[in-house]
């Protein structure tokens, strides 16, 4: 029994597999402007020229941005900074966009946020990094805010804990085991990283609307949103795809969370990078193995098959753009304020496992038949209240 | 062994994937077969006095399939008429040894069985199909032939229901392709318990929230005989990567098969998105995937 759904048998040779990459000529021309010399090949098959690939980047960017019309003039966008090339591109992005001089021109005031959160490295490490980090934004000249997941942690948002420079941020020597502590009772990495995953996200609206934002911009690219994707699925957040995944995450009354990089690539913004000289803060990472968590294991099995198959991100990401937020917004779960799935008569997955742990931890009762055991069963598994999470945010709290 | 979590005094002898329990050898039995009762009655999946087909390979699904609905349907009186359908595709060294499995069903069950062949059908067997066309696509001719070759004998055995042996597992798996693949028209409706085949007589999935691993157990334990040899044209066929994902995310927490049903239910397809629909065959008048293998029988 190993075949439902693979009945696919429209045009047989191109849609069982995808396309593999192409070999590209190196006599060939830029793909936009027919005329220069192509310096970047793109989606294993666009070759662009230095021009061509730099201003199309420049416009994929804006046009996410303007097609989605919701950010006005001189609204306080929170931009949340992570070290990598992500991070520099969209600080490059929005630094040369404020600053044109054509009606193109971005309008919106942008405030960055650095939250320090790499507990793995030595205190020294930690504090190197952040000035160079502070260096990195002021050289963007934008307003900063700094400051660190175990501060977060430990004393809440408030306009103590966020600094303006790196001097006055006075890192916890003991960050791991503070955030250790926190997520201790979560009993395996994947719901260890799912929990302290939905933390930082609250800290960050919670930062935004302590600086009077209504926007936050993160700098996720296709492959984060596509292994989110693929996370959320296995983790039964199925319903909460738009949000975790969309361009907007609207789940919040007041503070709006935006994607603008989640069509983008690495390579894309290595080039980008790399074309424009600049040199995004480096530290050392510490190589996980990927079966150490479901979060680890979708981010390797998305990189590697997208190696092979440069469809991979964009087919789930296309796939994603077409779900809808599968739930009603009259009731939202306590911890993930995402929304409850809509409520249906139909039995789901969720019963079902609600009653087999039910079934198996019912005490045996030998003098019935197993029929009676059986009405008995039921009859005390209809009177189960519901309570207040969602259905993944149930197994955290449990 | 830790106490079974039922407290029924025994030492458990397996730990259950879906829920993490521990039970012995009598109260696994009651628990996976009431699991079963629970999904059919609560889903409604039968009406009573109906007549079932229970799709037969002789592997272990169907196998487990075809033994609890025979147990369930006298202990609870579902007053159901089961009877078992075979498909005969014609491959040597594979369809030939487990039909002989699904035999011996049929008499230790006692429940009339109907095979239907390819050769009949469609006047090929896979066999005569492989050596013409190659090693290539396989799966995909044989799929689709099956699917209406169970759909034909249904309607011949004029059954009210046609029940299959597809578990979470497989449910799951379909899921992360149909995402994979950016199949949405697949992904909607994939995770369905009751599907309606277009000629009217639904499919039904009662094993659809049983981990493959408990089947395999509840088989062993019951010393149920089934046949367990892949497909002589196909091991380790197609749908490989979302297979291989499903097992390595299983390894890190099982419950994760579960957690993918419930986000196969609750996704919802955007209103503006564009869906194919299945389109009536100009040729036959058969939907789009019933003329298909007319189409094929025609060339």
């Amino acid at each position: 029994m190993c075949n439902v759904g693979d009945d696919n048998f429209d045009d047989l040779e191109n849609s069982k597999y995808m396309p593999a990459k192409e070999k590209i000529s190196p006599f060939s021309k830029c793909n936009k402007c027919r005329e220069a010399t192509p310096i970047v090949v793109l989606r294993s098959k666009d070759k662009y020229c230095k021009e061509c690939f730099l201003s199309g980047t420049v416009h994929k960017f804006k046009a996410l941005l303007g097609k989605h019309k919701l950010i006005r003039p001189n609204d306080r966008v929170l931009v949340v900074h992570r070290c990598g090339h992500a991070g520099t591109a969209l600080l490059h992005f929005i630094r040369t966009g404020l600053d044109l001089g054509t009606h193109k021109k971005l309008r919106f005031e942008p405030v960055v946020l650095f939250v320090e959160d790499h507990s793995h490295l030595s205190l020294k490490e930690r504090q190197e990094l952040l000035k160079r980090v502070e260096h990195e934004i002021n050289y963007f000249k934008f307003t900063m805010h700094l400051t660190s997941l175990s501060h977060l942690i430990r004393k809440g948002v408030n306009s103590e804990v966020l600094k303006n420079c790196a001097e006055i941020l006075d890192l916890d020597d003991d960050s791991k085991s503070i955030i250790d502590n926190f997520v201790t009772k979560q009993t395996n990495t994947t719901n260890k990283t799912d929990f302290l995953n939905i933390a930082r996200h609250k800290f960050m609206v919670d930062i935004a609307k302590e600086l009077n934002c209504k926007f936050i911009f993160t700098p996720e690219i296709s492959s984060d949103v596509a292994s989110q994707l693929l996370t959320d699925v296995s983790l039964g957040r199925g319903s909460h795809i738009a949000l975790n995944t969309g361009f907007c995450d609207f789940r919040d009354d007041t503070v709006k969370i935006l994607r603008p990089l989640r069509l983008f690539d690495m390579k894309e913004l290595g080039f980008y990078n790399h074309l424009n000289s600049l040199n995004p803060v480096t530290y050392r990472i510490v190589i996980d193995n990927p079966y150490k968590s479901i979060q680890h294991l979708m981010r390797k099995f998305v990189n590697d098959l997208q190696v092979n198959y440069p469809a991979t991100v964009t087919t789930i990401l296309k796939t994603g753009d077409k779900l809808a937020l599968g739930s009603n917004k009259i009731r939202t779960c306590d911890l993930c304020n995402a929304p409850f799935e809509e409520e249906s008569a139909d039995l789901n997955s969720a019963e079902s496992t609600q009653f087999s742990h039910w079934v198996s931890t019912q005490a045996h009762n030998s003098s019935l038949t197993s029929q009676e055991r059986y009405i008995q069963t039921i009859e005390a598994f209809n009177n189960l209240t519901c309570d207040t999470y969602c259905f993944r945010c149930r197994q955290l709290m449990k | 062994m830790p106490p079974c979590s039922t407290k029924c005094g025994k030492n458990a002898i397996l730990k259950r994937p879906k829920t993490g329990d521990v039970l012995c050898k009598e109260c696994f039995f009651e628990a996976f077969e009431n699991e079963i009762h629970f999904t059919i009655t609560r889903a409604k999946l039968f009406k009573p006095n109906s007549k079932v087909a229970i799709a037969a390979s002789g592997g272990k699904d169907s196998t487990v399939l075809a033994y609890v609905l025979k147990l369930l349907n006298q202990k609870y009186d579902y007053k159901l008429d089961l009877t078992l359908l075979s498909i005969d595709e014609g491959i040597t060294g594979y369809r030939d040894d487990s039909l002989e499995t699904v035999k011996q069903n049929r008499d230790d069950y006692e429940m009339p069985l109907k095979i239907m062949s390819y050769k009949d059908l469609y006047g090929w067997t896979m066999d005569e199909i492989v050596a013409e066309i190659g090693r290539k696509n396989n799966c995909t001719f044989c799929g689709v032939f099956r699917r209406q070759a169970l759909d034909r004998g249904a309607v011949l055995l004029k059954v009210d229901y046609l029940a299959t042996g597809h578990n979470a597992d497989d449910i799951a798996e379909t899921v992360l392709m149909n995402i994979l693949r950016g199949d949405l028209a697949r992904l909607s409706r994939c995770s369905a318990i009751i599907t309606d085949s277009g000629d009217g007589i639904p499919r039904v999935k009662p094993l659809k929230y049983t981990y493959e691993k408990e089947i395999v157990m509840y088989a062993y334990f019951r010393k149920l005989v089934y046949f367990s040899t892949e497909c002589v044209f196909a091991p380790n066929a197609y749908r490989g990567h979302a297979r291989v994902l499903l097992k390595d995310l299983e390894k890190i927490d099982p419950s994760v098969i579960m957690n993918i049903i419930q986000s196969g239910e609750s996704l919802k397809i955007n209103e503006s998105a564009n869906m194919p629909t299945l389109r009536k065959c100009n040729r036959c008048g058969f939907e789009q995937r019933i003329a298909q293998a007319r189409d094929w029988q025609v060339k």
